[in-house]
């Protein structure tokens, strides 16, 4: 599902390195120590955001057939990513991650993975049964949710991803850019940065983006 | 697109002997007071440039009626060494999508069809080199699928088309099956899949018989039209096609019958469905 793979990691660490040199010859170690511990608490090693996003409002149905809603998630750190089964080529690389990062968290109630489908005809709730069977999706943590493709394209495109305005023949659905990333969101559903799914790091670093969060 | 309601393309060969056609689509963006110029942002054209905003000279003005600003269109680029121009422009929607403020407000496309609805007629390029239409089989159920035939994976495309094979065999053994039904496999991938290429392809999977089972390509055109109605989605990536599967079953009035979605479907069902949908009387 890619569509254009440019990332670009943001690289403050140097940066503050170099501030909290200047700072420590300055004020002694004390600068250098308050530097880095803002620095530890701030950085993201994740994409930034294009701009602001905020989880929205949204009822979709779960692999059980269950309604699902925002209000379910209120106060979780979710980890986001976007599927169609029929999806030969990037999806399960991107959900090899998503595995990984249940496993990764496993025993942290207030962590769900969720997947959102851009192809709701094919994936009904029968088809994500099978296909989170294949990545092992723990039915409590990880939601595979389908439903209403106006509901699924305003909610991704809302909170979750670009869509290209300047190449409106691609067949792709909703025209997202990006659907290989992985989206991080904060426990007030504020969406905190992407992390590219095809990446062997990402698992880590999402990993750690959870710690963060819950500091 | 219907055939026979379908106005003759001009013949744009014999009054430009080196004139190259290339289909294209794209949005009008501006159409000049005098309806001589488009502007119109277009998607690559294959062999010949690629996405951009650009002025073409309209060759027909009357072809603008019924088009304005915003609308997609397909239309044909005609090239000489000396000279440029578009033609058989065809209105294919209003553009669904919008920018507001930085987010992209996705409309609900309502041109995906459902069971029952007639599909509309389309052309295709069948693998021995003639144009077909779906209207060609009026009076038979057909099941068309699509592919590409450089499609890498076993269980997308070439799992449709073992899926086509064994419910031929399935009807072609059943004595009481009815008579009057087809398959029909369709290329999404024009500038690759020429008729040779499909019918090498069709071998492998039908053998040298074409017996009710074509193998056919869609032009850029006809799957700008016929994409959106059968939920159709492909998109290039990675050098390879990233695509939905869709089979639809076609009455013996062109209706469809039966649409099975992914490939979680099994021969017997669309042998199941095909019969089905060939009882359906001919209007």
């Amino acid at each position: 599902m890619l569509k254009t793979a440019s990332s670009t990691a943001p690289n403050d660490e140097r940066l503050f390195f170099w501030v909290a040199v200047v700072l420590a010859t300055v004020f002694g170690a004390g600068g250098f120590i308050i530097v880095f511990a803002l620095n530890h608490h701030e950085a993201t090693a994740g994409i930034k955001l294009d701009h602001p996003r905020q989880l929205v409002n949204f009822a979709l149905t779960d692999r059980t057939g269950r309604t699902v809603t925002r209000a379910e998630l209120e106060g979780k750190i979710l980890v986001v990513d976007f599927l169609f089964t029929s999806c030969g080529l990037t999806c399960p690389e991107v959900n090899r991650r998503m595995a990984e990062i249940q496993q990764r968290t496993a025993g942290r109630p207030d962590v769900r993975l969720v997947s959102l489908t851009v192809d709701p005809r094919t994936d009904t709730p029968a088809a994500l049964m099978k296909y989170g069977a294949r990545f092992g999706a723990d039915a409590n943590r990880w939601l595979l949710l389908t439903g209403d493709k106006a509901v699924l394209y305003q909610l991704i495109g809302t909170s979750f991803l670009a869509q290209d305005a300047d190449d409106p023949f691609s067949n792709m659905p909703g025209n997202f850019l990006h659907t290989e990333r992985i989206a991080v969101v904060d426990a007030r559903g504020q969406v905190q940065a992407y992390f590219d799914g095809l990446r062997p790091e990402t698992t880590g670093e999402v990993v750690a983006e959870i710690a963060r969060l819950r500091k | 697109m219907a055939a026979g309601c379908k106005p003759e393309k001009p013949a744009p060969v014999a009054e430009h002997p080196a004139a190259k056609i290339y289909d294209a689509r794209g949005i009008v963006r501006k159409i000049s007071p005098d309806r001589r110029m488009a502007t119109i942002q277009h998607e690559a054209i294959p062999g010949y440039m690629g996405a951009m905003t650009m002025d073409f000279t309209v060759k027909e003005t009357n072809e603008l009626n019924g088009i304005s600003p915003d609308d997609e269109i397909t239309f044909q680029l005609g090239v000489t060494e000396s000279d440029d121009w578009i033609q058989d422009l065809r209105f294919v929607s209003h553009h669904i999508g919008e920018v507001t403020g930085n987010v992209f407000v996705f409309h609900a496309s309502t041109e995906e069809l459902k069971v029952g609805d007639t599909l509309p007629d389309a052309e295709l390029t069948a693998e021995d080199g003639r144009q077909i239409h779906f209207s060609d089989y009026r009076g038979s159920a057909v099941a068309f699928t699509f592919f590409f035939t450089s499609c890498p994976l076993p269980e997308f495309c070439p799992r449709m088309n073992k899926n086509f094979s064994e419910a031929r065999k399935i009807l072609l053994a059943d004595p009481d099956a009815p008579a009057n039904w087809e398959l029909l496999s369709i290329s999404f991938d024009p500038g690759f899949d020429t008729p040779q290429m499909l019918a090498g392809y069709a071998n492998f999977y039908r053998g040298a018989d074409t017996n009710r089972w074509l193998f056919a390509v869609a032009s850029t055109n006809t799957l700008a039209e016929l994409a959106p109605k059968v939920d159709l989605h492909f998109w290039h990536e990675n050098g390879s096609i990233s695509h939905n599967l869709r089979t639809v079953v076609l009455d013996a009035n062109g209706k469809i019958s039966r649409q099975f979605d992914g490939n979680d479907w099994t021969p017997q069902e669309l042998a199941s469905a095909i019969r089905d949908a060939a009882k359906i009387p001919a209007r």
